[in-house]
């Protein structure tokens, strides 16, 4: 196992740019998670480190070594494709052995690897199938049987829950955290999905546009998120973010008028903001209680889930607000609903996206 | 999918198919009619078109009319199935090169391969033929397999490049990842999953050998024993008579093997020669 550094990664196609000098420190044994909308060059990266691709400039060290040229081999990397990439004509023991069989390796050692890997992901009455006679979980798993006979340093990851349906998705997180667990292993995910992320990641790297937004553990990110991209990227329901007017600041923080007259005084650092700069309130759904705090919206939609009831709704102004109250809240669809938030749970925005810092939060990280 | 014609088109669209079953059946019926016949029904006048006196005669009075017809048959199908073989050693690595990997001239070349299947070979005889004399290949096997491979390779690396790009890249980006060589990958990987186009590839092209085996066989060999089928027809026309009823039986006896490759293979065919035409 080793760790794996990204010093300066560029890459573009023709003219077009997708990867701006990206660099990253991932720790041995580190499971870390790339999660970004489509494009924003997730999976580009993922092929890069993995040796598909050859970065434009940059490089890359596994373990302390300088691997940019190296082969995929060399590198010490295996990979678990989006489809899977199982070959249909092979049975699953096949499977497992091919980059065995290319490393030309004796029998019995082979044969125990395969044992080992197929007890580790319970395949072993299933060696003898061909992959066509296989559920999409257990294709999975002969892929990342596959990836681990090798014993390599580091696991990348490429999108591999996203042909799964929601139930198995659920299950095949919670076997991967296992797996990582048991393997001790530095592994490389690539997602579209911030639930996989938060869930499974010691660390995720939050891209956009081809550059890294922020790079922590998935409570820093949901606290202290940098910018206003990864606040709004972390976080289910979505971040509501409401246009205000800066009115002054102090000591105690920042005192904002939002679109439709409501007024808060805000604990966050408030240096780079001067009164009547425009900014953004972030408040998320969850940290929104029923009561009288000044907030009135019109629900519109209500989806009652059992546990939590998410509504969705308008301020006075027309923003849309979406809240996540109790199950049992009283909601009713049409009707006006009074809420409040504390202060200390806002997020603040400058007009450029980034983040004023939040005095009080907890899960405080330097 | 649904019901889209009425029946009145239904019933137009099979006279039509029938019309050109016809068509091109009917000769292979006729050849088979006039098998069946005596020799002398077959001039008969008027024409007939059932008589009541058919029989297999001709198909054994050949094998003495024409002694050799049996080595002829031999020699059509070996010289078809040495052009497929070396067609295919050719083809697949080239066809590989086309569908994977990025070169120089590869759309320029892929158009020139596209363009040389539009000359026949008759265009090209005299040249061959002083090619041939040249390296001392007339009146062997090899001046009628060497010119056939020339011309069936463009048309299979056409054919077999459009199934090798069916295949997902990620397959061998898995390959490459786990250590293996673009030729392990090619053996291990693609090749087995490329079966069934292989399959049409080789009987697309054995029946071009096939075919074209009578116009390299007059021009380039002279040798008797070395005839294949096409050529050797050509011993049914004597100086008295021509044996129609034995040539017709000969022939017939020739295109089975053909026939029966393309029975037993046709499921491959049609799903090969559609192949990259619609999106899975």
């Amino acid at each position: 196992m080793a760790t794996l550094d990204l010093t300066s990664i560029s890459k573009s196609f023709g003219s077009a740019k997708v990867l701006h000098d990206i660099s990253l420190a991932i720790e041995d044994k580190e499971f870390v998670v790339f999660v970004g909308p489509s494009g924003c060059g997730k999976s580009t990266l993922l092929r890069i480190i993995a040796g598909l691709e050859e970065a434009t400039s940059g490089q890359i060290f596994i373990g302390g070594d300088d691997v940019s040229d190296a082969h995929p081999v060399d590198r010490g990397i295996s990979m678990v494709f989006q489809s899977y990439a199982l070959y249909p004509h092979l049975s699953v023991y096949e499977n497992i052995a091919f980059p065995l069989r290319v490393q030309k390796m004796d029998k019995p050692e082979m044969d125990a690897r395969i044992k080992r890997a197929a007890d580790i992901l319970q395949l072993t009455d299933k060696l003898d199938l061909k992959p066509g006679q296989l559920s999409g979980g257990q294709r999975q798993r002969v892929a990342i049987g596959r990836s681990i006979v090798r014993n390599p340093r580091v696991f990348l990851f490429d999108e591999p829950l996203s042909n799964l349906d929601a139930a198995l998705r659920g299950d095949m997180r919670v076997e991967l955290s296992q797996l990582h667990r048991s393997l001790d292993a530095t592994m490389v995910y690539v997602t579209h999905d911030q639930v996989e992320a938060m869930t499974m990641a010691d660390r995720i790297v939050v891209l956009n546009g081809g550059r890294v937004e922020q790079f922590g553990t998935p409570m820093e990110l949901y606290h202290h998120p940098k910018t206003k991209f990864v606040a709004s990227f972390i976080g289910q329901p979505n971040m509501n973010l409401i246009p205000a007017t800066v009115l002054g600041t102090d000591a105690t923080g920042l005192s904002v008028e939002m679109e439709g007259g409501h007024r808060l005084v805000l604990p966050v650092e408030a240096t780079s903001v001067a009164t009547g700069d425009r900014v953004e309130v972030g408040i998320r759904p969850e940290h929104v209680t029923p009561g009288d705090g000044g907030f009135e919206i019109e629900v519109n939609v209500l989806e009652r889930l059992g546990g939590v009831s998410i509504t969705y709704g308008k301020l006075r102004d027309g923003t849309r607000f979406c809240a996540s109250l109790p199950g049992d809240a009283r909601v009713t669809e049409g009707a006006p609903l009074s809420l409040a938030v504390a202060p200390e749970d806002c997020h603040v925005f400058d007009a450029s996206g980034d983040v004023l810092r939040r005095k009080a939060a907890p899960a405080l990280v330097a | 999918m649904m019901d889209r014609y009425t029946k009145l088109q239904t019933a137009g669209i099979y006279a039509a198919i029938a019309v050109f079953l016809i068509f091109i059946l009917l000769p292979f019926f006729e050849m088979f009619m006039a098998s069946l016949r005596p020799l002398e029904h077959l001039f008969r006048s008027p024409y007939q078109f059932w008589s009541d006196d058919f029989s297999f005669q001709a198909y054994s009075d050949m094998w003495v009319t024409v002694p050799l017809l049996g080595r002829y048959i031999l020699n059509s199908v070996y010289i078809a199935s040495m052009v497929t073989l070396l067609t295919m050693i050719f083809v697949v690595p080239a066809a590989y090169a086309y569908a994977r990997l990025d070169f120089p001239f590869k759309n320029a070349t892929l158009g020139i391969f596209l363009g040389v299947n539009m000359f026949t070979g008759a265009v090209l005889l005299i040249p061959l033929y002083r090619v041939l004399r040249t390296m001392g290949l007339l009146n062997t096997y090899w001046a009628m397999i060497v010119p056939g491979v020339a011309f069936l390779i463009p048309t299979g690396i056409w054919l077999l490049r459009s199934y090798l790009e069916k295949i997902p890249r990620e397959l061998e980006e898995a390959a490459y990842v786990d250590g293996a060589s673009r030729m392990y990958t090619l053996r291990r990987v693609v090749l087995p999953l490329a079966t069934p186009g292989l399959i049409v590839v080789g009987v697309a092209v054995f029946i071009g050998a096939y075919a074209q085996q009578f116009l390299f066989a007059i021009t380039f060999n002279q040798k008797r024993e070395l005839q294949p089928l096409p050529a050797g027809l050509f011993e049914f026309i004597g100086y008295q008579d021509v044996t129609w009823n034995q040539m017709m039986a000969a022939a017939l006896t020739g295109i089975l093997p053909v026939m029966l490759i393309f029975l037993f293979l046709q499921k491959y065919l049609v799903a090969g020669l559609t192949a990259g035409a619609v999106k899975e």
